[in-house]
C-alpha cells in the first residue's frame, strides 16, 4: 500500500512532464525563420522534448521513491510563507522597503516559530539591519518609501 | 618554469588588498555559511552572486570572493555534522559517522581540530593539481570545435546522474527540464520568441539567478518550514582543537589517500564532493578494516571524508575553468557567474586572461591558509552560530535572497518567479528528482544549442558532423563508459546493501 502510495507522486510528474514535452515538440514547429538557416529556433527545443517524453513516460511506468509530503499543518504554514512573500513583492513598488519588510520580516520570523515577543523586536532588528547593510555597507539603493525623498 | 611564472604573477594578483579582503570575507562567510544547516556552498554561493553584481566587482575580484565562500563552506560543512549530528552540507554527510560518535565521547574539540587538518591537505593536494592539470587539459581543448564542443554538453549531461546517485531516469529528466526552460526567450539567432506566451518579462530567458536561488535557497526554506525544528544544540563541552593536529599526523595515511581519491572523483564531470567524501570513506573504511572501529569515532572515519570532499570541490573547478564543463552544482553557479560577466571559460580563457585564472590559484592558496587558521584556533566562534534559532537564519537568508535578486532587475516579476522556482524546486526534492541538473540545463542550454547549430551551419545540414571527429567520437565514448560505471556501480551497491 505505502509503496502504491508512494509511486503516485511520481505517476502524476510523469503525466505533467509528459505533456510539457508534447507541447513543446508542437509549439516548436511555430518557430521558424525565413532565412532558411540549416537548424532553425525550433529544432533544439524538439531534440530536447523527445528524451523528455520518453524519460517521463518510463517514469510513469516505473516510478521510483518520493520523500514523505507534508501534513496538513506543515502545508499551511509553508502556503503562509508564499503569500507573505507574494505580498512582500506586491508592495515592495508602492510602499518602499521599511515598511513592507518590516510587515513580512515580522510576520515571518512569527511563522518560522518564534513568539510574538520574538518577534516584534527581531524583526525590527532584521529590517534595521538590513536597511543599514544595503543601503549604507554595500551601497545598493532599496526601493524608499513614496513622499520621503520627493 | 614556465608555470612558476604564471604563479608568480597570479600572487601579485591575490595579494592586492581588497582581493587579500574578499579572500579573507569570503573564507570567514563561507565556514559561517557551511557550519549552517541546510544551508552549503550552493545556497551561500547562489546568495552571493546577486550581491556581487551590485557590488561592481571585477570578475577576478568576484571570482576570488566566491571560490573562497565555496572552499570555507567545504570547511564549514563539518562544524555541525560533527557537533549535532546533522550535516551542514550534502558532503559532510560521511562526517557524521564517526565525527558525532567522537563528539559524544567529548572530543569534538580534537574531532574538529583533525577535520580543520585534514580539510586543510584536501585542498590544498586539488589546488596543486589544478595548477599541474588544468594547462595540460587547456593544451587539449584548444582543438575543440563546435561539434567537439556539442559532445563536450552531451557527456557533461550523460555523466550528471551516472555517478551522483538515486533514480537514474528522473537525472536525466532534470537535465531535460532544464535545457527547456533554457530555450525560454528570444532566440539569439532568428530572434523569433520562443515559450514566453507573450510575457514580455521573459523575452530575455529566465534570469539564471532567480532559477538558481529560487531552486535552492527558498526551497530549503520550505523544507525548513515542514519539521518544526525544535533547535538541537551542542551541550558537549568542546574542548581544544590543538590535540586534533597530533591525531591528524597519526592519520596521516588515511589524509592523503583521500585526497587523491577526492581529487580524482572531483574531476570527474558531474560526481562532486559528495562522491569524493563518499568514496574516501568506503575506501579507508575497506583499508583499516578489522583495526578500524568505524561508525564508533574512529579519527580515521573523521578525517578521510573531510580530505575527500575539499579535495574534490578544488578538483571540480578543474573542468569548470579549462573546459567550461561544472564538475559540481557549485561550480556550474561559478560558471554562471563568469558567463553573465561576459567571460567564457575554457582554453581561451588561460591565453586571454592569464591574470584572472592564476590570480584564483594564487588566492585559492592563500585563502586555504585563512581557513586552516580560521578553523583551528578560532573554531570555537564559529560552533557558537549553531546556537543561533532557525526563525532568525531562515527569514534572513530570504530576505537576502529577495533583496538582492530584485536589485538586479527592480523587477517585482522576478520575486514571483523566484517563489515559483522555489516550489519547484521543493516539489522536485519531494520527488527525489535532483535539482542541479535542471540548474546545469539552464545554465549549458544556450551554450549546447549555439554549438550545435554552428556545427551544421559548418557541415551545412549534415548531421554526421556531431560524430565526424575522432575526439568527438573519444567524448561519447567516455560518457558511455562513465555511465555504465555508473550503472555498474548502482547495480553493485544494490547487491552489496
Amino acid at each position: 500500500m505505502s509503496e502504491q502510495a508512494r509511486a503516485v507522486g511520481d505517476r502524476i510528474a510523469g503525466v505533467l512532464l509528459l505533456l510539457v514535452a508534447v507541447a513543446a515538440w508542437w509549439l516548436s514547429y511555430d518557430y521558424t525563420s525565413g532565412f532558411g538557416q540549416t537548424v532553425g529556433p525550433g529544432a533544439f527545443p524538439r531534440l530536447v522534448s523527445v528524451p523528455l517524453g520518453l524519460l517521463s513516460i518510463y517514469l510513469i511506468a516505473r516510478p521510483g521513491v518520493n520523500q514523505r509530503w507534508p501534513e496538513r499543518a506543515a502545508l499551511v504554514r509553508q502556503l503562509c510563507l508564499l503569500v507573505l512573500l507574494m505580498v512582500y513583492a506586491g508592495l515592495i513598488q508602492p510602499l518602499g522597503f521599511l515598511p513592507t519588510a518590516l510587515l513580512t520580516v515580522t510576520l515571518m520570523i512569527r511563522l518560522f516559530g518564534a513568539s510574538w515577543r520574538q518577534a516584534l523586536p527581531f524583526g525590527l532588528l532584521l529590517t534595521l539591519g538590513l536597511y543599514l547593510l544595503f543601503e549604507f555597507a554595500l551601497g545598493m539603493p532599496l526601493p524608499d518609501m513614496p513622499g520621503l525623498n520627493g | 618554469m614556465e608555470l612558476l611564472g604564471f604563479l608568480a604573477q597570479g600572487l601579485a594578483v591575490a595579494l592586492e588588498p581588497q582581493h587579500l579582503f574578499l579572500a579573507l570575507a569570503g573564507c570567514a562567510l563561507g565556514t559561517l555559511i557551511g557550519a549552517l544547516p541546510g544551508l552549503g556552498p550552493v545556497n551561500g554561493v547562489a546568495l552571493m552572486i546577486p550581491l556581487t553584481f551590485n557590488f561592481n566587482l571585477t570578475a577576478t575580484a568576484a571570482l576570488i570572493l566566491l571560490v573562497s565562500l565555496y572552499y570555507g563552506c567545504m570547511y564549514g560543512g563539518r562544524i555541525s555534522s560533527i557537533l549535532l549530528n546533522i550535516p551542514g552540507d550534502e558532503p559532510a554527510m560521511m562526517t557524521t559517522l564517526d565525527g558525532f560518535p567522537m563528539a559524544q565521547q567529548g572530543r569534538g574539540g580534537e574531532a574538529l581540530g583533525l577535520t580543520g587538518v585534514a580539510s586543510f591537505v584536501g585542498a590544498l593536494v586539488a589546488t596543486i593539481g589544478l595548477v599541474l592539470f588544468a594547462p595540460v587539459l587547456v593544451n587539449f581543448a584548444i582543438r575543440f570545435g563546435p561539434a567537439e564542443y556539442f559532445a563536450l554538453f552531451v557527456l557533461a549531461f550523460a555523466t550528471i546522474g551516472g555517478v551522483t546517485g538515486g533514480h537514474l531516469a528522473k537525472s536525466f529528466l532534470a537535465a531535460c527540464l532544464g535545457l527547456l526552460l533554457g530555450t525560454v526567450g528570444i532566440d539569439a539567432v532568428s530572434s523569433v520568441p520562443r515559450f514566453t506566451f507573450g510575457w514580455y518579462e521573459l523575452y530575455d530567458g529566465i534570469d539564471f539567478i532567480v532559477a538558481l536561488v529560487g531552486l535552492f535557497a527558498i526551497s530549503e526554506c520550505l523544507v525548513f518550514l515542514e519539521d518544526s525544528h525544535q533547535g538541537r544544540k551542542p551541550t558537549m563541552t568542546l574542548g581544544s582543537a590543538m590535540p586534533g593536529v597530533r591525531t591528524a599526523w597519526q592519520c596521516r595515511g588515511s589524509i592523503g589517500r583521500s585526497s587523491l581519491l577526492g581529487f580524482i572523483a572531483g574531476v570527474l564531470p558531474g560526481a562532486g564532493a559528495a562522491l569524493g567524501s563518499f568514496l574516501s570513506y568506503t575506501l579507508e573504511r575497506r583499508w583499516q578494516g578489522a583495526r578500524g572501529h568505524f561508525g564508533t569515532g574512529d579519527p580515521h572515519g573523521v578525517a578521510a571524508p573531510e580530505a575527500g570532499n575539499n579535495a574534490a570541490a578544488g578538483g571540480a573547478l578543474i573542468p569548470m575553468l579549462s573546459l567550461g564543463i561544472p564538475g559540481s552544482g557549485t561550480t556550474a553557479i561559478l560558471l554562471a557567474l563568469l558567463l553573465s560577466m561576459n567571460i567564457t571559460p575554457g582554453p581561451l580563457l588561460f591565453e586571454n586572461q592569464p591574470e584572472l585564472v592564476w590570480g584564483l590559484v594564487a588566492a585559492l592558496f592563500i585563502g586555504n591558509l585563512m581557513l586552516l587558521a580560521l578553523n583551528i584556533p578560532l573554531v570555537g566562534l564559529f560552533a557558537r552560530v549553531l546556537r543561533a534559532p532557525g526563525w532568525f537564519l531562515m527569514p534572513m537568508v530570504i530576505m537576502v535572497a529577495f533583496v538582492g535578486v530584485y536589485s538586479l532587475s527592480n523587477s517585482a516579476f522576478d520575486l514571483y518567479l523566484m517563489l515559483a522556482f522555489g516550489v519547484l524546486g521543493y516539489v522536485l526534492r519531494k520527488l527525489e528528482i535532483p535539482t542541479v541538473p535542471v540548474v546545469l540545463g539552464l545554465l549549458l542550454g544556450g551554450q549546447m544549442e549555439y554549438n550545435l547549430r554552428r556545427a551544421m551551419s559548418i557541415s551545412g545540414g549534415d548531421w554526421n558532423i556531431i560524430w565526424n571527429s575522432g575526439i568527438s567520437v573519444g567524448i561519447y565514448l567516455f560518457a558511455i563508459v562513465l555511465l555504465l560505471g555508473g550503472l555498474l556501480f548502482h547495480w553493485l551497491m544494490k547487491r552489496g546493501g
